[in-house]
Parts: structure tokens; sequence; C-alpha cells
């Protein structure tokens, strides 16, 4: 290795940072993928992370993470290229090539088009696995690739010249330092909402691997409105690798928590329902921490007291990991149809300190629900459980 | 190498190499036309550096062939000198004629870089710029080198795959289905090594099959109507023909370096610019002002430079030195300061930080110069072009 390393990286100019690709980055993708060139794809895009991250966040006094929680990328990488990350307000998607020229910056068309995946800053990563580096390449903003860019049709994709890009990424930091005021987003079309029906047929259409390409095989808008739903493009992931559905309840009870929501945070409590307080009878069977504004709470899955066998109602509860502490004022905890529509009684509020939150639901089986908490919760993504 | 005195020679003769010395200047009877007209032309600038400007300027507003003539003309020595030290320094297959050529083609990149407005030394900015794309085309070479055709295929951008292919004299039609053909074999060929990627072998047959009927689902949706099916056998062909194209591309034609410009260039130049263009662009005395204002502000520059420098610690200003007065590799400075050659890069990138942060409050506050993105971006080329100057040792004009 060191040979190739040698003969090549010394020639490299600086104005372009060079980093090293860390040993640990160059393990096989953790999970599966449709197609061999999916699965570099996500290699990439893992390596350029474990080798971008730890610098940034070296190097910048504000605030670096991960915009998504790492168990998501796979549900991304298996149709798009690039990493989305926050410095401090700020959002970059990194775009990893391996284009040894280096002529342009190619950016899914899905990292500008979709309004919750837009960021402020498009970063060209070129990466060389072999001679073990990164080298960023320059940046634009979201207002010049979509002003300045040339779409590809054929690609759906906005493409860049690197001539065209701010070679020098000091000059991000130094502008957000010194306040220089600049919107870097241009406007993007609201996507149109899918129907549940629909969105079925779609995941179903979509979800043979034998499709190779699925962005391109429907319109944009609608491939758009499946794909921002993150529920749905993990499910979509799911099919593509012929796994069984990951988010049945009914499933996690007979045999076990799925391994993809065992990665969110899922498990089955085995002794705590004998240290229930009097108070609660009700039975918990599955449930996941949140981190509410920086503090721990759990949000449990059980049946309600008033189920029935006839009539099952299911209750998700909602309470601070420490039963000592309260719920704050102002919490809320909500439940939503599929298509994360309100409906009658979803919404249990903190108006003065509780010690828990809850919304009974009845659900029908095989009907889909899905949780949200008012403030978000960190790394907070829609998650279709079925019932 | 004779340097050129006369205003009219040095932006209107090109360098001409015998085997791989400088053997002598050759004119340009159209550029020599043109200069002398202007220089006629009344009471106008008399140093080099005034008639850079001036060219930039043109350059800048009309993207005028001329203008780039005249300037690839007065950056001949800059980059003879820079791709001879290259080639010294090196120690690369590569000719210094080849270097030359290398670096000269790319003037175009090096004006647009160029932001004359804090600074007026097109010259050692030149220097540094020419310094890289020598260095940066010798890294994309070797790289290209190592890799096997298969590889290659997946370290060319799609940019540089439609390119290569345009100038094999491609047709458009025809190109399309390359790329489309392209596509489905990175999507579907992509090999199992995570280290080991330049040595990518030939796909297996069936592999070959796979990506046919793939291509062949996907041109009745991506392609015009009407586009045949393609066999694996087919397909391979193409494959091949796109990874000798995208090679061969990496490498740039030699140019004849007795013709710096080619007779239909420059039979399509004209001796002035068209149009009004150059009354409105330029009055000499207009110019004039803005070479002396720049020559106060570039003093002020350096001194604000010199004394942020001076206050960086001794590592810290080695680094430097040994960068920018191009002498010694990554690697060497990494030796002789016994650290590893990431921290060299992520050193240097964090003290060109600090550098562009000191000047740019300095800009606000002093020569209140609204301070944007766009003017923070040209500041950091600045600090490149003043630090190569800084550090440059009189190993070029000695020469």
């Amino acid at each position: 290795m060191m040979s190739h390393n040698a003969a090549s990286s010394h020639l490299l100019s600086l104005e372009q940072v060079l980093l090293e690709i860390p040993e640990s980055a160059y393990a096989q993708p953790s999970h599966p993928y449709s197609t061999s060139g999916a699965t570099r794809r996500a290699y990439l895009n893992q390596m350029t992370l474990d080798t971008i991250l730890p610098w940034l966040r070296a190097e910048q006094d504000q605030p670096v993470h991960l915009a998504r929680q790492s168990a998501t990328w796979p549900s991304i990488w298996e149709f798009v290229n690039g990493t989305v990350l926050t410095v401090g307000d700020r959002r970059l998607v990194l775009v990893p090539s391996e284009a040894i020229d280096g002529d342009e910056l190619r950016v899914a068309q899905e990292w500008v088009d979709i309004p919750a995946w837009v960021a402020d800053y498009y970063v060209a990563v070129y990466v060389n696995p072999d001679a073990g580096y990164v080298q960023i390449q320059g940046y634009t903003t979201h207002h010049h690739l979509k002003q300045q860019g040339t779409y590809d049709a054929g690609d759906r994709a906005y493409t860049l010249d690197t001539a065209d890009l701010t070679p020098d990424l000091n000059v991000l930091w130094v502008a957000q330092e010194l306040g220089l005021a600049e919107n870097p987003r241009a406007t993007v079309a609201p996507l149109p909402t899918l129907a549940i029906a629909q969105a079925h047929n779609l995941i179903e259409r979509l979800g043979t691997p034998d499709l190779v390409f699925p962005r391109q095989a429907i319109p944009f808008a609608q491939w758009a409105a499946l794909l921002t739903h993150d529920g749905w493009r993990k499910r979509l992931y799911e099919q593509r690798q012929g796994m069984v559905e990951q988010w049945s309840l009914p499933q996690w009870l007979r045999a076990g928590i799925s391994g993809m929501a065992a990665e969110f945070g899922w498990v089955k409590p085995q002794l705590q329902l004998a240290t229930g307080l009097g108070t609660r009878s009700t039975e918990v069977l599955v449930c996941r921490t949140l981190e509410i504004q920086g503090q721990p709470y759990t949000l449990k899955i059980g049946p309600s007291p008033d189920s029935t066998s006839a009539t099952p109602i299911w209750r998700f509860e909602l309470a601070p990991v420490d039963p000592a502490q309260m719920m704050p004022v102002g919490l809320k905890l909500r439940l939503l149809t599929e298509d994360l529509q309100g409906f009658e009684h979803n919404e249990d509020a903190a108006i003065a300190p509780v010690a828990s939150l809850y919304v009974d639901v009845v659900a029908a089986p095989g009907e889909g629900i899905v949780w949200a908490v008012e403030p978000t919760p960190a790394g907070y993504e829609p998650e279709v459980l079925r019932f | 190498m004779q340097s050129r005195q006369q205003l009219v020679d040095i932006f209107s003769t090109f360098v001409q190499f015998e085997a791989d010395d400088f053997k002598r200047w050759i004119a340009d009877a159209r550029l020599r036309r043109s200069m002398g007209k202007c220089l006629q032309d009344g009471d106008r600038g008399t140093s080099d550096s005034f008639w850079a400007l001036y060219w930039h300027k043109a350059w800048a507003e009309q993207r005028h062939p001329l203008a780039t003539a005249h300037i690839t003309a007065y950056l001949q020595e800059v980059c003879y000198w820079v791709a001879r030290k290259m080639s010294l320094n090196l120690n690369m297959r590569q000719s210094r004629a080849d270097l030359f050529q290398t670096a000269i083609a790319q003037t175009d990149t090096v004006l647009k870089r160029f932001n004359p407005q804090l600074s007026s030394n097109l010259k050692s900015y030149a220097e540094f710029a020419f310094g890289n794309i020598i260095k940066d085309t010798l890294r994309k070479n070797q790289e290209a080198d190592i890799c096997t055709d298969w590889a290659l295929l997946h370290k060319a951008s799609q940019k540089r795959l439609v390119d290569a292919l345009t100038n094999t004299g491609m047709e458009e039609s025809l190109l399309a289905t390359y790329v489309l053909a392209w596509k489905c074999y990175k999507e579907l060929y992509s090999g199992t090594e995570v280290r080991n990627t330049r040595k990518l072998v030939k796909p297996e047959p069936a592999t070959w099959q796979a990506i046919a009927r793939l291509y062949n689902t996907e041109r009745l949706s991506q392609l015009p109507a009407g586009s045949a099916t393609a066999s694996p056998e087919l397909l391979e062909q193409w494959m091949v023909t796109a990874a000798k194209a995208i090679r061969a591309f990496l490498y740039p034609n030699p140019v004849s370096i007795d013709q710096p410009l080619n007779s239909e260039d420059s039979a399509s130049l004209g001796d002035r610019l068209p149009g009004a263009g150059e009354d409105s662009l330029l009055t000499e005395l207009l110019i004039q002002e803005e070479t002396d204002q720049r020559q106060t502000q570039m003093q002020q520059v350096s001194d604000v430079l010199s004394s942020a420098i001076a206050q960086l610690d001794g590592d810290t200003q080695y680094l430097l030195a040994s960068y920018y007065s191009e002498n010694l590799t990554q690697q060497q400075i990494a030796q002789a300061l016994n650290i590893q050659q990431y921290t060299v890069s992520r050193r240097l990138s964090s003290t060109r930080k600090a550098l562009l942060k000191h000047l740019a409050q300095w800009s606000q506050t002093t020569l209140h110069i609204p301070m944007t993105p766009a003017v923070l971006s040209s500041m950091s080329t600045i600090i490149d072009e003043w630090l190569s100057a800084h550090y440059r040792t009189t190993e070029s004009s000695s020469g």
C-alpha cells in the first residue's frame, strides 16, 4: 500500500485538504444492497463519512453531526449517492466520487429538489481507497447548483464543472465566522402527497431488485414523495433486499424484534414489568429510548387496559427514563396515520407536569401507525409500525 | 533562456523547444501587429504588468481569444521555469516540453481563478497555479497508469467519458448509448474488493449477460425510440472502446510547439478587439490609475500577511516556506518535521484558514471592501499567490 501512496499523493496540491482514510473504514458494508454498484456506493459514502466527520469535529468550533441516524443510510445509499451532515446550523451534502479526472460535481436530484433533503452546501470529495486518502475538491451552494448547474435528465442529476466550484472549503468556514450574510438556498417546489394505497403499489412495483434503476422508473415528483417518507423508503429498501416486513408489531411479539427495528433502538423489555409502580398496570411489550431536549425518555407500546381480545386497543406511552422525573409542560405525544395525517384523539400533551403521556389507538390488522413527539427527539424519523 | 525585453515581444512570442530545451522565441505575426498597434495608440502604460492587466480585463469582459493569446504569450516564461523546475524535482517520465504544454494549455483556468480585484500580480499567481496544474495532471496520469481498463471505467466522471468519446469524433446518438451502457456496467459490476480497486478484472460472461439484459430494458425508456438491442459481446466492445478513449484523453495531445496558434484560430482572431469593446473597456488613464492603486493595495496586503506569518510558530512557518517555495514535496516536509504527510496537509489548511480570516477582517475594517463569499474566495487565491511570491527563491530569475 505504501508504495502507491508514496507514488501519487506527494503530487497533490494543498489548496484542497487531503485526509487519510482510517483503517476502520475499510470494512465491507454491514447491510445488503441490491446491486454491486449500490454496495460500492454505500462503501464509498461510509468511507467518506468516517474520514471527514472526525476531521470536521477536530477543526470546527461548532457542533458537527450526522443529519441522519446511521441505521438510515442503507435506505438512502441503495438509491442515491451522497451523505448529509450538519455543521452548526448548516447542512452539507458530501458527494464522493472515484473519478480521477475530477471534472464535475454530480449531485442526485433527490438532494436538490426534495425539500426535506435540501442542503445549504454540496461538497465534492475525491476518494482513492487504494491509496488511502480522500481529497475535498471544492464546494458550491444549493442556490448556485440549482441556478448554474446543468440538469442531466438521463441521470436525474445536477452537474457543475469542478472549475465552477469554490475550491477552498476554508472560504465557507471563514464566511460563517465573519457572519457574512448569504442565503445559500434556492426555493424548491413542494412535493405531491401520496395516498397510502398508491405508496403501497409503488413499493410493490419498485421493490423488486430486478428493477435496477428504480429512481428513474417513475416520474420524479412521485418518486421523491415516496423517498422522503422515511417509513416508506425503508420498506422499499427492505423489500428490494427480500426482507420480510420489519416493522410489524405482531411479528415482533411472535418472533422477536426485527433486525432493522433493533438498529433503531426497539427492544423487548424483560424484567422491567415487575418493577412497575402500582399505578402503572400497563403491560409494556416493546419500547425504545428517545432523547428529547437532551433528556432520555422511553416510548413504550403495549395493550391498553381497556383492550379486549375482540377489540385490541394499543397504548403508546411516553415517560422519562428516570421514574422520579416528570414530563415537562409542553411535551406532546401524537399518533398519525401512515401518510402522516392526524385523527381524532390522537394526541396527549403535558399541560402540567405529569408522570407520562399516552395515546390509545385501535388499529386494524395490517394498518400502519406513525408516532411523533414534540419537541422532535434527536434523530427522529417517522417509522410506520404495522399492527 | 533569453528573457524578452520588449513589450511587443513579451505579448506576442512563444517558446520553441528543441529536443527538451529552449531553442528560441518565435513570434506570432498577428499578435505582434495587435500589440504594436496598442503601443502606438497614444500614451499608454509601459510596464508589462500594466499590459497583463489590460489583457486580463479584455479577457474577463469579452473572453476574446486575442486576449487569451496575448496572455498565453506573456506567461510563456513563467510556465517554462515552472515546467523546468518540476521536471528536475519530480524526475518524471514526461519531458519538460510535455509539462510545459500541459500547463500552458490551462491558461484559461489560471485566468478564471485569478482575480485582479486586490492584486496585480498575474505572473506570480500563474507560477503557483501552473505548478499545481502540472502536479495535478501528473497525479491523474499516474493513477490512470495503475488502473486496468475495467477499473478506469469506474474512475472517470460522466463528463470525462462524454468528452473523451466526443474527442474521438463519436456522434451524439451513439454517445447516449455508450453512456447508458456505461451506467449499466458500473451498477452491475463493481468488484468486491474494498481496497484493491485499481486491478479490477474483466467481468465474467454471466455479468456481461446481466449488463446486456439491463441495457436492453433501460434503452426502451432512456434512449430515443428505435435504438437497437445490444449483445453482451457488443457491450464489452463498447466498454473497451470507452476505456481506451478515457485513457487517451487523460494525456494532452501534443500540440505543435512551433505553432502557438493554429492557423484557423489565428485567422479568426483579427488584429483588434471587436467593436466598441476596446474604448469602453479601457481608457489608459483609468487602467494606469488602477494599476497604481493596486500596487499600493498589494503592498498593504503584503504587510498584513507578513506580520501575520511572523506571528506563526516556527514549524508552521517552515511548513509554509517549504510548500510554497515548491522545493520540497509533502513527504519531504513531513519527514523534516517528523510528522505524517496528512498532518502537513491539515496543518497547511488550517494555517491558510487563519490567514484568510485575518486578511478578510483587515480588508473589512481598513479597505472597507464589502465582504462576500465570492470576495473571500478570491482572497484565498490571493493568499496562494502572495505566499508563492513571498517564498520564491531567486532560482527562476537566475536560471
